[in-house]
């Protein structure tokens, strides 16, 4: 008979990861799929689970970035030629924890909050909404409503790079590791930073090493291999602990600079594996367990509470625009 | 009001805050402990800016951004990010002006130290203020004179288990404070205190300096702007010891300065204090109470003074005993018994009465005498005693202890009445108060305690009474209590409702009170104060007591001073005969 298991995750943030028809690792095989290098560490034909390296230690401090946003309202432009835009207004929040794991303190370290008025409308100015301010971002093109909340998406990043480096401005010991949620992208010139990837969609490798990955034990990653898309990057597979046990449980994708040489590649892949198993959440506190590590959890919910409550800002956008008329 | 100092923290708008009770949220850095006086204005429009002071009554600190319990771990491990954030739960003191709004959300909450202290505790309207200890930040706490000499308010009580909540030593430390702080002026000076000492020795040196007397003390008394020293005036009076026919004070530790106090037959008689003899609650309920005053008024109207003893009937009686056989004698006697207790008295009852008096000879005979002169001191006095008269009860039995109380208190009581004036103060203090006026039932003793309790404040008399458990004490005296105060108390005793001037945080601490903290309520101050009150700067025990002071070298019993100025007891070195 079959064997099956629950998901960890909550029903409505989706699966962590989407099966393929064979049912046999992610689906959709990445377009840069024949691009994959996976002779970088060891020859694909050697390919074997990894421990952490023994002696080992994870930094002393260690860095994770997030990003969270909301969409506060849904708006519409009415224009003197009789046009209608869509408009979005949104609040999004960046922030850096600094988990400083030798004291045992973990702190947000830096925060920013914006707040945008997302807009196609040639004449849409910046919104006063009580004491708060959107600013007012063009979209190119039609703009139409459901293309708004990716738009959303650029400042957030912009943010999350400038902030990461603010965090590290003050008191780097050259040492440590800065986490990224999400792919690197282009955080990419961030040093010493992985992007950590939460959810599993594209295969990157080849079917016949699918079984490395699901063979993999908690704390185990796979070798490095070499992705070639648009935003290359030096990857691995890492399994997190806490997992239910089915063969996609628990994994997730680390990924760090192309730029870097492979010797460094790999050294971060150690250090990785020697410390994101300790950040990994547990499934009765979270719903995104264990991929969603503490830390990131406890800044989203920070930075959550930095946004504002949502009915106050509605409120006043409400208030806002029924005076501009 | 102004002059406050350090900003601490902001009023938090997560909770309600109300004119009355508000939260503050403590600033990182920052602390606020219980009992810390803090201020915070609030801005009105068109109106001066309202000042709103507090106590602090309850800290919390919490961990923000954790979910679970079991946050903490990763928090201490530093995986989770979190804020610790302490609030404070303060508790309105005043309003001023009296605009009852409450704090504003994000308003500067200051800890108020100066003036701003003192308005903020209401010390800045008394008149007189008494010192009485020093708050949680050291710096001195007052009663208001006014609630304790009767001009708004009278009384003292004082509860908490006996051993760790010294209630005698805060009686005494406030006695001591009246006397010598200047607080009341003439009145103060004037002021004369009768202390029962119901345990122990402890109460007999307070005239003794005490010789383990350290620097800090001395500090904390200056600090109060009192001297340390022992009590300058006071005289000590013990009962006569058992079987001794010369009726020498029976005291072991205290030798010098006692004087034996006895009521002689004729007294007995005469001020009819037979119903003292029947002083416990339950006597009163009974039917023989009748035939105690019919015997009672027989005696007053046919005893004769006898050298010492009476005569009555012909027959002289020179001893209680003799006098308790002689009227059991009359009563059992069918042809005299109707002249002793009225016609409708039946033989179950007098002999119930009998059986009582006969009972009563072991534990009074000493106290009722008819073997020594009338002429020598006996009587327990205030009025012509010295400032604090300690009378010593500790070594007589309990039926003996509540004749002596009653007796004393009433005819201290009368004396007041017959002088009409409220001066001198009479300060009582009364140690387990529960079984001289407890809650149920009735006796003589009870009868003068709650006259005392509402007549007293008109006439100067001010009971401080002690007692381990308030609510098994007459409520009548408890409510007519102008001071309450409150030491280390019993779990179940701190949640019945006579404690309900505390609030919740306050009753919890007053479980874990130590020795020598009291929780003091007075009427112009809505919230207790917490008091540390020092080391008592005199003599508690034979062991640490310095030399006796000189004028108790010739009390009356060990011989009287030939030497000594007619009139002048402890008069000054310059009235004494120059040779």
């Amino acid at each position: 008979m079959t064997r099956m298991f629950v998901d960890a995750w909550d029903p409505s943030y989706g699966a962590s990861f989407e099966g393929g028809d064979a049912g046999e690792g992610p689906a959709s095989p990445s377009t840069a799929q024949t691009d994959t290098n996976t002779d970088v560490e060891v020859p694909a034909a050697q390919w074997a689970p990894i421990d952490v390296p023994a002696g080992l230690r994870a930094p002393d401090v260690v860095f994770l970035v997030d990003g969270v946003r909301r969409n506060d309202a849904g708006l519409w432009t009415a224009e003197e030629d009789g046009q209608s835009y869509a408009g979005l207004a949104a609040s999004y929040a960046a922030g850096v924890v600094r988990c400083d794991l030798r004291n045992g303190v973990a702190e947000l370290v830096g925060a920013r909050i914006a707040r945008g008025l997302f807009t196609a409308s040639p004449s849409a100015a910046d919104l006063q909404a009580g004491s708060v301010r959107y600013e007012v971002h063009r979209v190119s093109g039609t703009g139409e409503a459901s293309k708004l909340p990716a738009a959303v998406q650029p400042p957030l990043t912009a943010f999350e790079i400038e902030i990461s480096g603010d965090a590290r401005a003050h008191g780097s010991d050259g040492a440590d590791l800065l986490v990224v949620d999400g792919p690197l992208r282009n955080r990419r010139q961030l040093p010493r930073t992985i992007g950590y990837v939460k959810t599993q969609q594209k295969q990157y490798l080849p079917a016949s090493l699918t079984p490395v990955v699901t063979s993999l034990r908690p704390g185990q990653r796979t070798p490095v291999f070499h992705i070639g898309t648009t935003w290359g990057s030096w990857s691995w597979y890492l399994r997190l602990p806490g997992a239910s046990g089915a063969p996609w449980s628990g994994i997730v994708r680390v990924e760090c600079s192309p730029d870097l040489t492979p010797e460094q590649a790999i050294e971060l892949a150690g250090l990785s594996g020697a410390t994101l198993p300790r950040f990994a959440s547990s499934a009765y506190k979270d719903p995104r367990a264990p991929q969603n590590l503490v830390p990131i959890a406890g800044l989203e919910r920070r930075l959550r509470g930095l946004l504002g409550d949502a009915r106050v800002l509605h409120r006043a956008l409400t208030l806002a625009t029924a005076r501009l008329r | 009001m102004e002059e406050a100092s350090e900003p601490v923290g902001r009023v938090l708008g997560t909770a309600d805050a109300t004119p009355l009770q508000f939260w503050t949220a403590v600033t990182p850095g920052s602390y606020l402990q219980l009992d810390d006086v803090v201020v915070t204005t609030r801005d009105l429009p068109d109106r001066e800016p309202v000042t709103i002071a507090g106590v602090v009554t309850q800290v919390r600190a919490r961990h923000e951004g954790a979910q679970f319990d079991s946050d903490v771990f990763a928090i201490a491990d530093g995986t989770l990010p979190a804020l610790v954030q302490e609030a404070a739960e303060i508790t309105t003191t005043r309003v001023d002006p009296e605009l009852y709004v409450p704090p504003a959300p994000g308003a500067v909450v200051q800890r108020a130290s100066g003036e701003a202290r003192d308005a903020a505790l209401h010390f800045d309207r008394m008149e007189r203020r008494v010192p009485m200890g020093t708050g949680r930040d050291g710096v001195p706490v007052f009663l208001n004179a006014d609630f304790l000499d009767g001009t708004r308010g009278a009384h003292v009580s004082i509860s908490g288990i006996s051993g760790v909540a010294t209630k005698t030593s805060f009686a005494t430390f406030l006695l001591y404070s009246v006397f010598r702080s200047g607080a009341l002026g003439a009145d103060g000076t004037n002021a004369r205190a009768l202390i029962f000492n119901v345990k122990g020795e402890d109460l007999l040196f307070l005239d003794h300096e005490n010789t383990k007397l350290d620097d800090s003390t001395v500090a904390g008394y200056k600090l109060l702007g009192l001297p340390a020293g022992a009590f300058p005036d006071v005289r000590v009076y013990a009962p006569p010891r058992a079987g001794d026919s010369s009726g020498a004070p029976d005291v072991n530790s205290r030798l010098t300065g006692v004087d034996s106090f006895y009521w002689t037959l004729e007294e007995f008689c005469e001020k009819r204090l037979l119903p003292y003899v029947f002083a416990d609650a339950d006597d009163e309920r009974q039917q023989y109470t009748m035939v105690v005053h019919s015997v009672t008024a027989h005696l007053a109207r046919h005893a004769v003074p006898a050298e010492g003893g009476i005569s009555i009937d012909g027959r002289r009686l020179g001893s209680y005993g003799d006098m308790v056989d002689h009227i059991v004698d009359q009563l059992t006697d069918d042809e005299t018994r109707s002249t002793w207790a009225g016609s409708a008295v039946n033989m179950g009852t007098v002999n119930a009465f009998a059986r009582r008096l006969i009972g009563s000879k072991r534990d009074l005979s000493r106290l009722i005498r008819g073997d020594l002169a009338a002429r020598r001191p006996h009587q327990i006095k205030t009025a012509e005693s010295a400032q604090v008269t300690v009378v010593d009860l500790h070594n007589l039995p309990d039926r003996a202890q509540r004749f002596v109380v009653g007796v004393t208190l009433k005819t201290e009581f009368e004396d007041k009445e017959k002088s009409g004036t409220g001066r001198p103060l009479l300060f009582v203090v009364l140690d387990e108060l529960n079984k001289y006026a407890p809650r149920e039932g009735s006796s003589p003793i009870k009868e003068v305690l709650l006259d005392i309790a509402e007549r007293g404040r008109s006439l100067g008399v001010i009971l401080i009474g002690a007692q381990q458990t308030a609510s098994e004490v007459e409520r009548r005296i408890v409510t007519n209590s102008a001071i309450r105060v409150v030491g280390r108390l019993d779990p179940a005793e701190a949640s019945r409702p006579e404690y309900g001037f505390l609030p919740p945080a306050m009753r919890q601490r007053a479980l874990l009170a130590r020795p020598g903290t009291m929780f003091v309520n007075q009427p112009d101050i809505p919230v207790p104060l917490c008091v540390e009150f020092p080391f008592p700067a005199w003599a508690t025990r034979k062991s640490e007591s310095g030399p006796p002071p000189a004028g108790t070298m010739r009390s009356i019993v060990q011989g009287a001073d030939p030497f000594a100025v007619v009139g002048g007891r402890s008069g000054s070195p310059d009235d004494d005969i120059p040779f």
